[in-house]
């Protein structure tokens, strides 16, 4: 696997990603990688190096959503190609991630994208999708053996919601064992400690890299 | 002066006796404000009008609406707005596809599928959710196409007549005149959805492109006989976008001046020939990096620049200075907290603004429910103390 083509392959990969080059280029590419290379090992090594290369560039403002959702669709058709050659090894033990748009409000593109991210980073993503009552948000927490909770709201008339949610996990004793972290257009960090979350993010990118940070602990 | 007179110096950065006062608002905080104590009977508009809507022929004054713009004492970006029909024709069906205890999903007039909240008070406020839309690739785009005819009769009103809309719009005296239509990023993104449609600008670049210079055909031709009967008596364009978040413009700069910008200056070279030249992006989000282009693209004017989007109105006045109207850029959160920071926030940037010119004061957006009458009346009353010009 040392080989020099080896290693080039997966740095192909890695930056027809971060370049965001045509799907069928990129697809190309892995179904090479794939004769010599584990699906691990492509995830290792190129996709996850290509991933943050691109949440890089949108930190640093070479990007914005726009690649970022493209990079999302390179992902999903790369894992379309994977996905019969995955075994349970390649995935391994992930921390779980329980995700929704609280109560009230339908908007999700946020929640989608930190959701894509988070999948790609590693994490076993469970998405609850929009308008998520409270009482969904903690049972499925206790279900599902949530690591992190992750809740999003874009309007202010909803950020009540998180509270809600928040003193929920309390009441059933689960809250010691989740990190809470939210987001969304009207979230801000003074708001996220007055409710008691773990973290703010301000973009799906940051959210990750809080998750991330956790994971490393 | 009169409210027109008043916003059009504004807008062109002349001194009037007064500055005007604008602001919008969500019809579920009206409702909300009737059930704090806002007193129907004032807030009623009665208005002589004929014809209503041509469904039957009686004469007698017509309870016009609720006008609680007029109530306070603010504009409104709602008033007199040329009547040319830039929607898709014929129309989709506007029907309920599916309803259970808290949804309704239906199939809106512009052909996308919505569920939304049935609450009352979450009928546009939270917005729906859209989970389908009519353009998805080159195909359906070609079948959408069709209703976006210019040359379709339907499109203007039926007493369109040269010289009576001239009169109405001369005579016009309660606020400006408007012309509006969906920018190039809003367009796609209305038709595409949000997502699928940046994705396509990477995906698909040639749609994209077909798109846009269907739409700028489109509009220019549809709007051409008003345009150029109308002229100048169009005090503003309100060319709607919406295309940044929190962090960003959604589309970045790079594919904003490659898809948007040449059409974007071929219709505001357009509307300058028709000596329209006051023309206002209408965007939420954090639209700092797309500043430059709108200038060079023609745009002359932005609201609502919201302050929790890093938008900051007294900046953008002191790099870009009169090459910009601005409206908006007082924070909803700290206005609806009334008392001291709702005071705060205003005298950190009205003084300021009125000084600079080209500034109209407005909350960041739309006023949100949360914003109780109890508050806005606060609000309303300070603020309109610091508008003449001594």
């Amino acid at each position: 696997m040392s080989s020099k083509t080896t290693g080039d392959i997966l740095g192909e990969i890695s930056k027809s990603i971060s370049n965001l080059e045509p799907l069928d280029q990129v697809t190309k590419l892995v179904k090479k990688a794939l004769k010599e290379h584990s699906v691990t090992e492509i995830i290792d090594g190129a996709l996850k190096k290509g991933l943050d290369e691109v949440g890089n560039r949108y930190e640093k403002g070479e990007y914005f959503l726009s690649e970022l959702l493209y990079a999302g669709e390179i992902m999903t058709n790369i894992s379309n190609v994977l996905k019969p050659h995955m075994k349970q090894t390649d995935v391994g033990q992930r921390e779980v991630i329980l995700l929704g748009t609280v109560r009230g409000d339908m908007h999700d593109i946020g929640k989608n994208i930190f959701g894509m991210i988070a999948q790609f980073s590693g994490f076993k993503v469970q998405d609850l999708g929009v308008d998520v009552d409270p009482k969904t948000f903690i049972d499925e927490t206790k279900k599902c053996g949530a690591d992190i909770v992750g809740m999003s709201t874009l309007l202010t008339s909803t950020l009540p919601e998180v509270k809600t949610v928040i003193d929920g996990l309390k009441e059933v004793g689960v809250r010691d064992r989740v990190k809470v972290i939210i987001g969304g257009n009207a979230v801000t960090k003074q708001f996220a400690e007055e409710v008691g979350a773990d973290a703010a993010a301000l973009d799906a990118v940051e959210g990750v890299d809080i998750c991330k940070r956790w994971r490393a602990k | 002066m009169t409210p027109r007179e008043r916003m059009n110096a504004v807008l062109n950065f002349r001194k009037p006796d007064s500055l005007p006062w604008l602001e919008s608002l969500y019809d579920e905080t009206t409702m909300t404000w009737f059930r704090q104590g806002l007193p129907t009977d004032k807030v009623i508009v009665i208005e002589w009008e004929m014809g209503r809507g041509g469904t039957n022929l009686y004469n007698w004054p017509a309870v016009k609406g609720f006008d609680a713009y007029s109530y306070f004492g603010c504009q409104s970006f709602y008033g007199c707005v040329v009547p040319v029909d830039v929607g898709p024709l014929p129309r989709f069906k506007q029907r309920v596809l599916e309803e259970d205890e808290r949804y309704l999903t239906m199939m809106t007039e512009t052909g996308a599928t919505a569920r939304r909240i049935k609450s009352e008070e979450r009928t546009w406020y939270s917005m729906p959710m859209f989970t389908e839309f009519p353009v998805k690739d080159e195909k359906s785009w070609e079948i959408y196409k069709k209703r976006l005819d210019p040359k379709d009769p339907r499109r203007y009103p039926k007493d369109w007549n040269k010289d009576d809309y001239i009169k109405i719009f001369e005579g016009y005296q309660r606020g400006i005149t408007m012309l509006r239509f969906n920018g190039f990023y809003g367009f796609g993104a209305e038709l595409m959805g949000i997502a699928p449609f940046n994705i396509m600008l990477h995906k698909d670049p040639e749609l994209i492109h077909d798109m846009a210079e269907h739409w700028e055909y489109y509009l220019r031709e549809t709007l051409r006989e008003a345009i150029e009967i109308l002229k100048d008596r169009i005090d503003m364009v309100f060319w709607w976008e919406d295309m940044a978040e929190k962090h960003g413009p959604l589309m970045s700069p790079k594919s904003f001046r490659e898809y948007c910008l040449p059409h974007y200056k071929n219709l505001t070279n357009f509307l300058r020939k028709n000596k329209i030249d006051r023309i206002m992006v209408d965007s939420d989000g954090n639209v700092n990096p797309m500043i430059d282009l709108f200038v060079e693209s023609g745009i002359t004017g932005m609201w609502p620049l919201e302050v929790n989007c890093n938008m900051n109105a007294i900046e953008i006045k002191k790099k870009y200075g009169n090459k910009l109207f601005l409206i908006g850029n007082l924070d909803k959160r700290e206005l609806a907290k009334g008392g001291e920071a709702m005071r705060k926030e205003v005298d950190a940037k009205v003084p300021i603004l009125k000084e600079m010119g080209g500034y109209i004061p407005s909350a960041d957006h739309l006023i949100p429910v949360e914003f109780s009458l109890e508050r806005f009346r606060e609000y309303a009353d300070y603020i309109k103390g610091l508008l003449p010009y001594k």
